[in-house]
């Protein structure tokens, strides 16, 4: 199924799209206003950016650093070219350590491995501790937002799962009421789990050290408790020195929902007395992306989320459509490095309206990528694919009365205001194959000019 | 069999040497006043914060914000009769599942943001400040500074084991974005300030 697919089926409950995107888009709104609060935000985003390319031109460099001051420290450190590999290295360390139950907190890198159907099969309770993976895991279902995994969920289906899977009472969906169950069950789970896996939000070359970010506690309560913890992480989370830690927290909550910072930013830099602890870095495509000249700053990504909630598309089409596990607009731009045939509707998914690199904290410049991977879609992939995928986004959406509505009034907008070459250039999937309808009303000339005239 | 061929790849693959930026702190400088700017902060992120004038009153004070306490640990040297537990570095972690409220003595607090460092200096077990049901962090009110880079530069020298900034209570919203204070860490967090 196309991006188009999905998002029609998502659309299908205009209430709750239109809560989806509301919602969002206050985050958006409080990103705003907390990034306008720090002075020099703009000279941290720079570095930050400046950063993260240094990162790339020197990763083996930092990864060889990186990985002898943490076994100096006492931590294991693990390769895994893919997620098969990494899978089987968590199953050696937890078969070595005879462990059965296993916490997990965010990480994105896992869902992308597929982990947990993996240490099921084995027979081994795998529990998310982050409340919206939680929510997501008894659902069966996976992460619609990398920030929020369950925003695609309502208080009344979170009633229902927790009713069915941990014996709530009924409650209206009512969240403190339902937040407090979950905390006493997943209590009991850290308190009797024997290993902890955890993401990383950054690895520090210098230290050997990680960093965990959460708001909720779960990574701490997880890994602290267990005797084994294990992190997983792939290889572009690595920062070069600690004193950056500076420039990249003070990025990420502010980028992601608008706090000044997580909650919880923990410094992971030696096991505790009589635990021990794992790093497991992976490739997993990452090196290939790195090959990609044109794609290789969108491993620059600290994954904040705040793409997401900018774009126009992502709000109203929601995380599942993109049928990957990192979505919206930079999982559009990692997700046709994987498999191009597969998401090759994905790039096509997008105004190119530039909000999402206006907001990214480390200025991938998303938009462009995403551009430029049409361009390549549309010379690479056999073009019956790419004709009818095209042809599905812009055929899909004006034929589909609630998603023409807010499609409309992008599209129009570029019909009215967008230059005739851009409308009909065939990399634009609202123009390409397809004659666009006719537009009443002032061309771009006539528009701009009263629009002049009225500003004086 | 994957630690060579990941380096190897990265090798072949990556651009030319980019330098590394330098940041400019001067950037940075803002005419404020860290108390008020901390304490605005403290609130903003869901935390709650108490002046002092002496540490003499603490005990009390502390008292009277947790009435209901019984198990209570204090690592935060600062000689009150309140603790009713004592551990070490040999408790198990497991055995603070009961501990109503945990006081702990911060090294810093930062402005910017209303975080607080603790370290394991400072506190036996790690998942003491998180497995209390509340916590309390003591700092002095000279110990703060403006941001997250001198933060850093502050614990540059320290022994690294673990540590954190810690930002307000435990929270989540991720029911409906409707925010709920009380997640799977502390219920609360106090910042007494003297
Ligand atoms: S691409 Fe930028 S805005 Fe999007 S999640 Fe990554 S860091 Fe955040």
């Amino acid at each position: 199924m196309t991006h188009a697919d999905k998002a029609a089926e998502f659309n299908k409950n205009e209430a709750k799209v239109n809560w989806h995107d509301k919602a969002l888009w206050y985050v958006r709104e409080k990103r705003d206003k907390s990034a306008h609060g720090v002075i020099g935000w703009e000279h941290i985003r720079d570095v930050a950016s400046g950063i993260k390319a240094n990162v790339l031109s020197n990763l083996d460099n930092y990864l060889i650093e990186f990985e002898k001051n943490a076994l100096n420290n006492g931590i294991k450190v693990h390769w895994a070219s893919d997620a098969k590999e990494h899978n089987e290295i968590v199953s050696k360390i937890l078969a070595d350590n005879n462990a059965k139950k296993v916490v997990k907190s965010k990480s994105m890198l896992t869902e992308e491995c597929h982990l947990n159907p993996h240490l099921e099969a084995q027979d081994i309770e795998v529990v998310d501790t982050d409340l919206g993976e939680f929510i997501v895991q008894i659902a069966k279902e996976t992460p619609s937002h990398i920030v929020l995994p369950a925003i695609h969920k309502t208080k009344e289906e979170v009633d229902d799962l927790f009713q069915e899977h941990i014996g709530t009472k009924p409650s209206e969906g009512n969240p403190e009421y339902l937040t407090n169950e979950a905390r006493k069950h997943l209590r009991n789970k850290f308190l009797n789990a024997d290993a902890a896996i955890t993401g990383v939000n950054f690895a520090i070359a210098e230290t050997g050290g990680i960093v965990v970010c959460t708001n909720e506690g779960n990574a701490d309560m997880g890994s602290h408790l267990a005797k084994v913890h294990i992190a997983s992480m792939g290889i572009e989370k690595i920062i070069p020195k600690e004193e950056h830690l500076g420039i990249f927290l003070r990025l990420l909550a502010r980028s992601a929902t608008g706090q000044p910072i997580t909650t919880y930013s923990s410094l992971f830099n030696k096991p505790a007395e009589g635990k021990e602890m794992h790093i497991v870095i992976v490739d997993n495509g990452r090196t290939e992306q790195l090959s990609r000249e044109d794609f290789r700053a969108s491993l620059h990504c600290i994954r904040c989320g705040a793409c997401m909630n900018t774009c126009p598309i992502y709000r109203r089409s929601g995380g599942h459509s993109y049928d990957a596990t990192i979505p919206g607009p930079i999982g559009s731009i990692l997700s046709p490095g994987k498999d191009l045939t597969k998401h090759s509707s994905l790039p096509f998914a997008s105004t190119l309206c530039g909000s999402c690199s206006n907001v990214c904290p480390v200025k991938i410049n998303i938009h462009e990528q995403l551009y430029k991977w049409r361009q390549v879609i549309v010379k690479d992939v056999k073009q019956p694919i790419v004709k009818k995928s095209i042809l599905k986004v812009a055929g899909g959406v004006l034929a589909n009365r609630k998603l023409y509505n807010f499609s409309g009034r992008m599209a129009r907008f570029m019909l009215k205001y967008a230059p005739r070459f851009i409308v009909y250039s065939k990399l634009n999937a609202w123009g390409k194959a397809r004659d666009l309808p006719e537009v009443k009303g002032q061309n771009f000339d006539q528009w701009y000019k009263v629009k002049r005239k009225n500003n004086g | 069999m994957g630690r060579e061929a990941i380096l190897k790849s990265v090798k072949e693959n990556k651009p030319t040497l980019i330098p590394l930026p330098m940041l400019d702190l001067n950037n940075f400088k803002e005419d404020i006043n860290l108390l008020e700017e901390f304490k605005e902060k403290v609130k903003l992120v869901g935390g709650s914060l108490k002046e002092l004038s002496s540490s003499e009153t603490l005990e009390n004070e502390i008292k009277k914000l947790y009435p209901n306490a019984k198990e209570i640990v204090d690592c935060s040297n600062q000689s009150t009769s309140l603790a009713t537990v004592t551990i070490s570095e040999g408790t198990n972690p497991k055995d603070l599942q009961n501990i109503d409220l945990a006081i702990i003595k911060g090294e810093f607090g930062v402005s910017e943001n209303g975080s607080v460092w603790i370290s394991e200096n400072t506190f036996p077990i790690r998942v003491l400040p998180f497995i209390t049901n509340d916590l309390v962090i003591i700092l002095e009110k000279e110990k703060l500074c403006l941001h997250m880079h001198d933060a850093f530069s502050l614990i540059s020298e320290r022994e690294r084991t673990f540590g954190v900034f810690i930002s307000g209570p435990s929270k989540t919203a991720d029911i409906e974005q409707c925010l709920v204070v009380g997640a799977q860490g502390a219920m609360s967090l106090s910042v007494f300030l003297f």
